[in-house]
């Protein structure tokens, strides 16, 4: 199977900080990827290096086996392949357009007619659990979750084949997490999109991703499939983040 | 539309801006309706000179014997038009280039900024005498060289709040989409500049009155026989000693229009853009 993504020795300074120390991994078509660390690891680097949002100092993304180049007639190439899921969906969504604006802007750049649009949205929409009406309202006048949620129909609004969230449960609360999280599952499923989830949270990763990377000060300390890497970690690193998240767990056990 | 007698509202919840908005609606009235009732502002009535204010003319006449209250209302209008033309202008193509500049970054920013900075370099009334005895006197070089000495200040405002957009999700989001950067700019740039645009455009509506009054103060504006408020305060001051009238009622008419319009662009500052203080 073809890789979806494949960077090697990917490195990145911002001044003094190394963002990016020689990451190196590959991301298998259709399958859910995690990557894991805490804050300031350079998990969001690596998410907007991989986007072209930022460039590298050394080192190569290759997207669906093609290089990442830094164009505009490269990046509207990407589009089709590639949509990112921001941090914070709210803050992603133009603040004085309409949702209505915002969706036919994705039909003006694939050149389809806006009735077609309009079809797939809706059955997009519907499929999110997104009333119709959402469409004529403002990215302020919706909930956090609803926002998650139109970021996401925006992004599958374009067919991309890898779709990469960057913390995509932050700020919402625990029963929808989860609703999401089989959303974004069953999505990767039924279109064979490769799901890509950055996240400081191992209990998500954990759910949803077959494999994952744990990343620390640019670097990945430690990486593979999801059962053997939390369930028998090497670096004492990956050890330290696991028994530093269990608290719940144990309080389950006790139960 | 609500949007508008919204704001209109909580302006008018404030004693600054109420005041604001008494005077330029009375500006607004004398300049624009006035004119239409008025007798010719240009009527010679020798018989009439310097005729103290009443019935018959409301702020009485001039030397020539003319109609005071006339002539001061199609200054106005003159001032009005002007100011509005070359803020409107002005604020669109400074806009449109700090966005650019905001957005390219590199050289092409550092260019603009440059020329932003000799421009502002000259002190206005330098730069207008040079450029009047490049092009000759008259409206048209007053609105360029007015418009090019306020493009900066809207350039560099929107050039700072493009920065600051750049790095914002919903930028990132629009290119991701590919979607075609024009419509980027005018789309999501545009309106998010917009706010502090027009608090700055309504803030120098009242400079732009007052730098026409004191060009044509000193005789680089418009040319008799057509008045504008600085025309008619020199003309009164040749006269002051028979009447200080002419001067006085053109002054203060000069002085309303630009105390209301700076009063209300100060109320639509602190409503579009409470965070900030103090003025520019």
């Amino acid at each position: 199977m073809t890789d979806a993504i494949s960077i090697s020795n990917a490195q990145l300074r911002f001044g003094e900080t190394v963002a990016l120390d020689g990451v190196s991994l590959s991301i298998r078509r259709g399958t859910c990827f995690g990557i894991v660390g805490e804050s300031g690891s350079g998990k969001t680097t690596l998410m907007r290096a991989i986007l072209g949002l930022q460039r590298l100092d050394h080192g190569e993304i290759r997207i669906l086996c093609n290089p990442l180049v830094h164009s505009r007639a490269a990046l509207k190439q990407r589009a089709g392949f590639i949509q990112p899921i921001f941090q914070d969906p709210a803050a992603s969504l133009s603040p004085r357009s309409r949702i209505r604006t915002l969706m036919n802007e994705v039909g003006t750049v694939l050149r389809e007619p806006h009735a077609a649009t309009r079809e797939r949205l809706g059955v997009i929409l519907n499929r999110l659990g997104l009333p119709p009406g959402v469409i004529d309202k403002y990215p302020h006048e919706i909930s956090g979750g609803q926002a998650r949620r139109v970021a996401i129909a925006r992004a599958l609004l374009m067919k991309p084949s890898i779709l990469i969230a960057d913390e995509p449960t932050a700020g919402l609360d625990v029963s929808v997490q989860g609703d999401l999280l089989n959303l974004l599952q069953d999505i990767r499923r039924s279109d064979n999109i490769t799901l890509v989830v950055i996240s400081h949270n191992l209990a998500i990763v954990r759910l949803i991703a077959e494999n994952a990377v744990v990343m620390r000060a640019g670097k990945v300390v430690e990486g593979g499939e999801i059962g053997s890497l939390f369930g028998s970690p090497q670096e004492v690193y990956t050890r330290d983040l696991l028994a530093a998240w269990p608290s719940i767990r144990a309080a389950n056990t006790k139960r | 539309m609500s949007g508008f007698f919204a704001t209109l509202k909580r302006i008018g919840s404030e004693r600054d801006g109420r005041l604001g908005l008494a005077f330029t609606f009375a500006i607004l009235v004398f300049a624009l309706i006035r004119p239409l009732v008025s007798p010719d502002p240009n009527a010679i009535d020798i018989k009439a000179r310097f005729a103290a204010p009443g019935l018959a003319h409301l702020l009485g006449t001039d030397n020539l014997g003319r109609d005071l209250a006339a002539r001061t209302s199609v200054g106005t209008r003159y001032a009005l038009t002007l100011a509005v033309m070359i803020v409107v202008i002005s604020s669109i193509i400074g806009s449109l280039i700090g966005i650019v500049a905001g957005i390219a970054g590199g050289w092409v920013d550092r260019a603009v900024t440059a020329v932003f900075d000799i421009v502002n370099a000259f002190p206005p009334l330098i730069l207008a005498f040079a450029l009047i005895a490049l092009y000759g006197k008259g409206s048209a070089t007053f609105v360029l060289l007015v418009t090019v000495v306020f493009i900066p200040q809207f350039g560099r405002m929107a050039r700072a709040r493009a920065q600051t957009l750049r790095n914002l999700s919903f930028i990132e989001a629009e290119r991701m989409l590919a979607v075609h950067p024009v419509t980027i700019v005018v789309r999501h740039y545009l309106p998010n500049v917009a706010g502090p645009i027009i608090v700055l455009a309504s803030m120098n509506l009242p400079v732009v009155i007052a730098f026409e009054a004191s060009l044509s103060f000193l005789g680089f504006g418009v040319q008799p026989p057509k008045s504008s408020l600085g025309t008619l305060i020199k003309d009164g001051f040749v006269s002051i000693n028979q009447s200080w009238w002419p001067t006085v009622a053109a002054a203060l008419v000069l002085a309303i229009a630009t105390l209301g319009a700076t009063l209300l662009g100060e109320a639509l500052r602190r409503i579009i853009d409470p965070k900030s203080t103090g003025a520019r």
